[in-house]
């Protein structure tokens, strides 16, 4: 057999799954290694795969999401105090606009009896848009995406309100891709928090899915 | 979400750090890679430890995925297979006198379940070509996990038969895929 054929009957092999554990690590470290054969593998990958259709699928243990997400987001849960200068750095074009836009309309409002608090939600990992969220004065709580934010039809996008010092979330309602504003009484530095739901939110009235968006409201003066 | 297309999208999007395109493909395939490992691996804290550790792979090799190498699906089963494996091999499965209750799967007839997709019709189509013994032992090594060694013990084959069927059978199997 030529040399050619002998690594592709290797990259067969490994692909197949019947190597044992010594010649199915070499195999392995070759993908990292050597492109040819790392393509060899891949094309076998994809040539077998449909006999993944002989296995049912199986029910996932209850706490799996749970532990996958917090294995992959190290942001995931834990809410990230963002101070006014992060939030100019952070923010995308979009999100100035935003803020200047809103905080135009604060400034033709009456004398505030609440002072103006901003958070920027960052989002777990980067790549999507941010979430701007102000306070009016008269506290109502607005918030606004930088960009348009994909959520899966059967799913919504939830926003939570965590006050200092308390251990759960309460619930601020379903969050539409386009934002709005909801009258709410957010105490100083209020963790406001996303997460993914079933449709129309979550069903225990506490976060189910992943948080995606964490952000504490800061005074901006 | 059946489409090649939307796996292949929502991979790239997890390649850009979009936490939910990884949710969606999680909602879609953990429960098919779940699955495939626990008919590796039969013990579920097994299964779902390599179910756990292909996913997070999945989002900290996202970016490694190239379509031009191969389908999304692929790339997806197989990170849950090589964790599987990597498991099976390092636990001792097999016990003295040690078959399988489960035989069927082998058949022709289950053999077409595979044509739900074009590809899946040629593979069919290619394995029904190979001699029935060989076709068992790619099917089983696939879908069980099964080394060499397994095949060679639970069909009571020399080593080295198993190997030089295995071989052929993958080759001939390239050459009708291709045809």
């Amino acid at each position: 057999m030529s040399e050619p054929d002998d690594a592709d009957a290797l990259a067969a092999e490994y692909a197949l799954g019947c190597l044992d554990a010594e010649a199915m690590h070499d195999a392995a470290l070759r993908v990292s290694r050597d492109p040819a054969f790392a393509r060899a593998v891949a094309a076998w990958q994809t040539r077998l795969m449909p006999l993944a259709a002989l296995v049912e699928p199986v029910a996932l243990p209850p706490d799996m999401w749970d532990r996958v997400n917090r294995a992959t987001a190290p942001g995931t849960g834990t809410v990230v105090p963002l101070r006014r200068v992060r939030f100019w750095q952070a923010s995308t074009a979009g999100a100035l606009a935003i803020a200047a836009s809103l905080a135009a309309v604060m400034v033709l409002r009456q004398p505030a009896p609440e002072p103006p608090r901003v958070a920027v939600l960052t989002p777990i990992a980067n790549g999507t848009p941010v979430l701007l969220a102000t306070t009016a004065p008269d506290g109502r709580l607005f918030i606004q995406p930088s960009g348009a934010i994909s959520v899966p039809p059967d799913r919504d996008l939830e926003l939570w309100a965590l006050a200092k010092g308390e251990a759960k979330p309460r619930s601020l309602g379903v969050l539409p891709p386009q934002g709005r504003a909801f009258v709410a009484t957010t105490p100083m530095d209020t963790q406001l928090l996303v997460s993914l739901e079933p449709r129309g939110g979550s069903p225990t009235g506490q976060p189910t899915g992943a948080v995606l968006y964490a952000g504490t409201l800061t005074r901006v003066n | 979400m059946s489409d090649t297309d939307d796996t292949d999208t929502l991979l790239r999007r997890c390649a850009d750090g979009d936490r939910i395109a990884f949710r969606a493909l999680y909602d879609h395939w953990a429960p098919r890679m779940h699955g495939i490992a626990l008919r590796i691996l039969r013990q579920p804290s097994l299964a779902a430890d390599a179910t756990h550790d292909a996913f997070v792979q999945v989002w900290q090799q996202a970016h490694r995925f190239d379509p031009a190498l191969g389908s999304a699906e692929a790339f997806l089963i197989s990170l849950a297979r090589y964790r599987a494996l990597d498991i099976v091999r390092r636990t001792a499965r097999e016990v003295p006198g040690y078959e399988s209750e489960e035989q069927e799967d082998e058949s022709p007839d289950a053999l077409s379940r595979l044509v739900t997709s074009s590809e899946g019709a040629a593979l069919q189509r290619c394995l029904q070509r190979l001699e029935a013994e060989r076709r068992r032992m790619v099917v089983m090594a696939f879908v069980e996990g099964l080394s060499h060694g397994d095949l060679a013990k639970r069909l009571r084959i020399p080593l080295g038969t198993v190997k030089s069927a295995i071989r052929r059978s993958l080759l001939a199997l390239r050459a009708c895929l291709a045809s």
